[in-house]
């Protein structure tokens, strides 16, 4: 009697769950186009309390093989999908939709910012990448030993930096001391340290994780500001992305729409990211 | 009971049994068939120390590497203080304050890794960073400390367990001959105990070998053999902490994921065979009690 019961529990659980399901979107990938889509989501479930939105980490490359596989409905990508990518899922047609605009900024520690670096040469970070220069004192700063982070090699922003400042994408890193992953990551080591040199979204700066200028080689200083983003000046921007297979359709497509309206890219502004429509 | 409701518990529990079997068979069978792309595509170069999946090298030596190390340092923290917390525990603490203490060591076992993790990062780090002047605390050093604090409560328990099954004819044998407890525990109880206490290490071993979540996160993630190779105070990269990180980012079927489950099932087969080796430690047979 009492193993019938248990049995009728089990099944009626079961069976109530299954009919509360909602229409849900999975959403997953770069953690720079994150704060926007999380944002955007928990705003949109208001509006529609019939959908849910599950909205997950784990960085581009993630995302792109996550839609490849079929895995989640909507990826996120601060990175264009490399040709590789594309081979390995031919049954699948890789749309990317750009919701904001955004620039990849070589970031050091406070301490380093406040003893004089306050701007470097691309050719210099290269060097620093490549594990040539070890030391502050060599590009001007004080005495201390440079820690170079880098981030893993499928990140967007990964991607985006090394192609401005190395040339290739998948360029490697001989210098690096460390190497993580999402932005969140990257900036607590950024913080702890006081000699580290990183890559971050212009979204993630903060007072302890300062952005450096950039001197072009016709020795302009060009700053990660919002201004120079806008007008393409500074040389290391990027689109973020929407990936998904095929046309988007039904609750996506909606949820899509959501983001490119003046609304959604309000929440992009708002992040720190530059909108679509500037 | 009827002859009917027998019949299907003896089923529910032989198959129950199969099953368990069946799912260690499914997935060394998986693990093979997956990492055969990445053994046929690179061959002898798995056992390199280049790692770039962009290019095809997939050099696994240097997280082999950083594993044993990791493990290592762990194992050398952790035995000595788990042998004496247990002689402390089994001989010298009464018996009504043994079972508190151990089930307090016993809850060190039951907290989620992510939280050791998540210390880490946020004070053990750190603190290495300041004792050894460090650029930076995510060390072999540091992910070591933390396993050391994670598998300190198999050692205990399991030491403990081996002490308290020696009889007490021995503990008071020894006690006439008029030897002090150090010698009781030395000459007497640790001869017996031996094989168990063994057991015990090659079990946090592999315990240690397999940890992910917290090692991932205070070891830095560099694949670098550290200069000179013996330099704990470096970052570096284990196998579990390379497989967290990259799993997910190399595209199912690729030989980059191939390379991956290659370095997984090693992991696996070491474990595996250590477990192996500790059970037969655990035997009952031969022994001196009773």
């Amino acid at each position: 009697m009492r193993t019938q019961l248990f049995l009728f529990a089990i099944s009626a659980t079961l069976l109530i769950t299954g009919c509360k399901k909602k229409a849900s979107i999975h959403v997953s990938g770069s953690t720079t186009v994150l704060p926007v889509v999380s944002t955007a989501a928990e705003k949109y479930k208001l509006i529609h309390p019939s959908v849910n939105i599950i909205v997950n980490a784990g960085g581009s490359g993630v995302a792109i093989n996550q839609i490849g596989e079929g895995k989640v409905t909507i990826g996120m990508a601060s990175r264009n999908i490399t040709s590789d990518e594309i081979n390995q899922y031919p049954n699948v047609q890789f749309n990317t939709i750009s919701i904001g605009k955004d620039a990849v900024v070589p970031v050091v520690s406070s301490e380093i910012f406040e003893a004089g670096i306050a701007s470097l040469t691309l050719n210099q970070i290269a060097q620093i990448y490549k594990g040539e220069i070890r030391n502050w004192s060599e590009v001007g700063g004080p005495d201390r030993e440079i820690l170079c982070v880098d981030k893993e090699k499928s990140r967007g922003t990964r991607h985006v930096f090394m192609a401005a400042v190395m040339g290739d994408k998948e360029a490697d890193a001989p210098g690096a001391d460390l190497v993580l992953g999402s932005n969140n990551e990257e900036q607590t080591a950024i913080v702890q340290s006081n000699a580290a040199i990183g890559m971050l979204s212009n979204a993630w700066l903060s007072n302890d994780v300062v952005g450096l200028n950039i001197i072009m080689p016709d020795s302009s200083i060009v700053a990660p500001s919002l201004e120079n983003i806008i007008a393409g000046k500074y040389p290391i921007t990027r689109d973020l992305l929407i990936v998904i297979d095929g046309d988007p359709i039904g609750e996506s497509k909606e949820f899509i729409d959501y983001l490119l309206s003046s609304e959604g890219q309000k929440i992009v502004e708002e992040a720190g990211y530059v909108s679509i429509n500037q | 009971m009827s002859a009917s409701t027998n019949k299907i518990g003896k089923g529910y529990v032989v198959g129950s049994t199969l099953l368990s079997a069946f799912i260690v068979l499914l997935i060394l069978v998986v693990l093979i068939a997956n990492s055969w792309s990445a053994v046929s595509a690179n061959g002898w170069s798995l056992l390199s120390f280049k790692w770039n999946p962009p290019t095809q090298q997939f050099g696994i030596l240097t997280m082999l590497y950083g594993t044993i190390l990791v493990t290592s340092i762990a194992l050398f923290l952790a035995i000595p203080l788990g042998i004496f917390t247990a002689f402390f525990t089994s001989e010298i603490l009464p018996s009504k304050y043994r079972i508190l203490v151990k089930s307090m060591l016993e809850l060190l076992a039951g907290i989620p890794s992510i939280i050791y993790g998540l210390i880490g990062v946020a004070f053990l780090s750190i603190w290495v960073q300041n004792v050894f002047d460090l650029q930076t605390g995510r060390t072999f050093l540091t992910a070591g400390v933390l396993l050391a604090i994670m598998i300190l409560p198999t050692v205990i328990t399991l030491t403990d367990d081996a002490l308290q099954n020696v009889p007490d004819k021995y503990r008071e044998a020894a006690l006439g001959l008029g030897l002090y407890k150090y010698e009781v525990v030395k000459y007497a109880l640790l001869p017996i105990a031996k094989r168990n206490i063994v057991g015990a290490i090659l079990l946090a071993f592999g315990r240690a070998m397999g940890e992910t979540m917290a090692v991932m996160l205070v070891i830095g993630s560099l694949d670098k053999i550290p200069q000179p190779f013996y330099n704990v105070l470096s970052s570096g990269q284990t196998i579990t902490s390379k497989l967290g990180r990259e799993i997910s980012e190399s595209s199912f079927g690729s030989v980059h994921f191939s390379a991956m489950i290659f370095m997984g099932l090693l992991l696996l087969s070491i474990v595996m065979i250590l477990t192996i080796v500790a059970q037969r430690n655990f035997k009952t047979e031969d022994r001196l009690y009773d």
